[in-house]
């Protein structure tokens, strides 16, 4: 059963499809959820909910739960990070109840790398077993121990790739799994390098991978060149070149700043949308929902 | 072999407080061979905890004695009388060691000199890598002779994360990705198909998630 959300309608019509990011805050308080959410605005196929990447935060299920009430569609980022396959598939199911269509399975940071640096990690299954799980549910009605479930379940599944993994070959192994195990949509890293992007797609499209998933490129608004040096100093999935680092730095004051990397993200999309493969993008908050409307904006989108 | 590591002087210090006659007891196995628990090293702490116990005021009446291998009843009864003679022991051995100590003399307090870090190897001169968690159900053949249950940090078993740069591990700049090894070494040896192949998700039951474990061998058996 296809289900029915609005991205995978997307997907299906081949339209351009727009998502961005909302990072959960350390918080139980609904106005303030609400209040972020309505600063992305309108003009979005769905909006992804993270998944404690920075640590604890508002569950991902339980915002993308009160995001789909709203009738703003959630894509529901599930980290194998923090939860074994019962609790996993547990909040599958879960999602679905709660009325969510679209989930996005990753392995998370490491939890080293979170402000809750000593807790323990699971990493029961990882990412592209979870996608297989999802495709289980999905298809069969089965959980991972063969377990029928009651009911109808339907939920499109995606995963993220890291243009930039070198080498390429094994970029493209990992990225074909992830289709294999059943990913219909792929949303990247945020992209900065376009030659490196495009090398990385035409390896993609070569592969005939295009043709059975949405690549939707992550697009990251910079608010000043030091925010940059910080990512790419402590993410090492953060690739961003020099360049991009120089132009914000050169640009001005904070207010210079902050439009140079809106225009550098304007700059990206206008030319990264019309690459052969790319269905969409994908704006990467990291928690600045206030920079999405703007970008859109900017981008004419 | 297993790899571990003294703890500090003030630790172990603050452990014998209500002690007055020790055994330093050290092993010749493992944590000889890692520079941790052997007879030089009874020696060294033996000398360091008299010298601390005499900043502090008092004096610790220390024996030192090493045994062949602490996790086996036949050498740990050679320890007996050295045991007996003294009120407490401080054990020099791994983990197993400390306990196997711990269980044959049930009156005696056992201390643990060491922190038991992992099985590894010797990478070079001072360095020692954590290479086998003991999962119970051995994936090396599958990937190329590395581990990725032991080596990767979210221990994947379909490829690296999106966070695997320039080798090195998303966690510290200082460690590798086991996967870009893997990678390279399925390659070399010819088996890069390996990878394309989606691995299912591996039961735990045969590591600590299933409970402590025990083998029993029938035919060894009397």
């Amino acid at each position: 059963m296809k289900p029915d959300s609005k991205l995978a309608q997307s997907i299906e019509n081949g339209d351009f499809i727009i998502t961005a990011e909302y990072l959960p805050r350390i918080t139980a308080d609904k106005q303030s959820v609400d209040s972020v959410l309505k600063t992305l605005g309108n003009g979005l196929t769905a909006v992804n909910v993270s998944d404690n990447p920075y640590g604890v935060a508002l569950s991902s299920l339980a915002a993308s739960a009160g995001m789909a009430t709203n009738g703003i569609e959630p894509i529901f980022q599930m980290v194998t990070r923090d939860r074994n396959r019962i609790a996993l598939q547990s909040d599958l199911l879960g999602a679905a109840y709660l009325g969510i269509k679209n989930v996005l399975c990753l392995s998370g940071y490491h939890q080293t790398l979170t402000a809750s640096s000593g807790s323990a990690n699971v990493y029961d299954i990882d990412s592209i077993q979870l996608l297989a799980a999802v495709t289980g549910m999905n298809e069969q009605r089965v959980l991972i121990n063969g377990a029928k479930i009651g009911g109808e379940f339907s939920m499109i599944a995606g995963a993220v790739a890291n243009p930039f993994l070198e080498p390429l070959e094994l970029n493209i192994i990992r990225l074909a799994k992830k289709v294999k195990a059943g990913a219909q949509f792929i949303q990247t890293q945020p992209v900065f390098n376009i030659e490196k992007f495009r090398l990385w797609i035409e390896a993609a499209n070569q592969e005939g991978i295009t043709e059975k998933t949405a690549i939707i490129p992550g697009i990251l608004p910079l608010n000043s060149f030091e925010e940059a040096e910080r990512l790419r100093e402590f993410y090492t999935d953060h690739i961003i070149p020099n360049e991009i680092i120089d132009r914000l730095r050169s640009a001005g004051d904070d207010t210079i700043q902050k439009n140079t990397g809106l225009a550098i993200c304007s700059e990206i999309i206008g030319t990264i949308k019309d690459i052969q493969g790319v269905c969409g993008i994908h704006i990467l908050s990291g928690g600045k929902e206030d920079r999405v409307p703007e970008l859109l904006d900017m981008s004419g989108l | 072999m297993i790899v571990a590591q003294r703890k500090i002087i003030p630790e172990i210090l603050e452990k014998l407080k209500y002690h007055k006659k020790i055994l330093v007891l050290g092993c010749g196995t493992c944590v000889t061979v890692c520079l941790a628990g052997g007879e030089r090293e009874v020696c060294i702490i033996a000398s360091a905890l008299r010298m601390a116990s005499k900043l502090h005021g008092y004096s610790l009446d220390i024996e030192e004695l090493t045994i062949e291998r602490q996790c086996d009843n036949i050498f740990i009864e050679m320890a007996a009388e050295a045991t007996e003679r003294n009120d407490a022991v401080l054990s020099l051995g791994c983990g197993a060691g400390v306990q196997a100590v711990a269980e044959r003399y049930p009156y005696k307090p056992v201390y643990a000199g060491l922190d038991t870090a992992f099985i590894g190897i010797l990478e070079e001169r001072g360095v020692w890598t954590e290479k086998c968690i003991a999962c119970g159900e051995c994936v090396l053949s599958d990937y190329g002779g590395i581990c990725p249950v032991a080596r990767c940090a979210k221990r994947l078993l379909n490829g690296p994360c999106g966070g695997s740069k320039e080798d090195r591990c998303e966690v510290s700049p200082d460690r590798e990705c086991a996967w870009q090894l893997i990678y390279r070494r399925l390659k070399d040896i010819g088996q890069l198909d390996r990878l394309k192949n989606i691995a299912v998700p591996k039961s735990w039951n045969k590591s600590r998630d299933g409970g402590y474990r025990v083998i029993i061998r029938d035919d060894h058996r009397i």
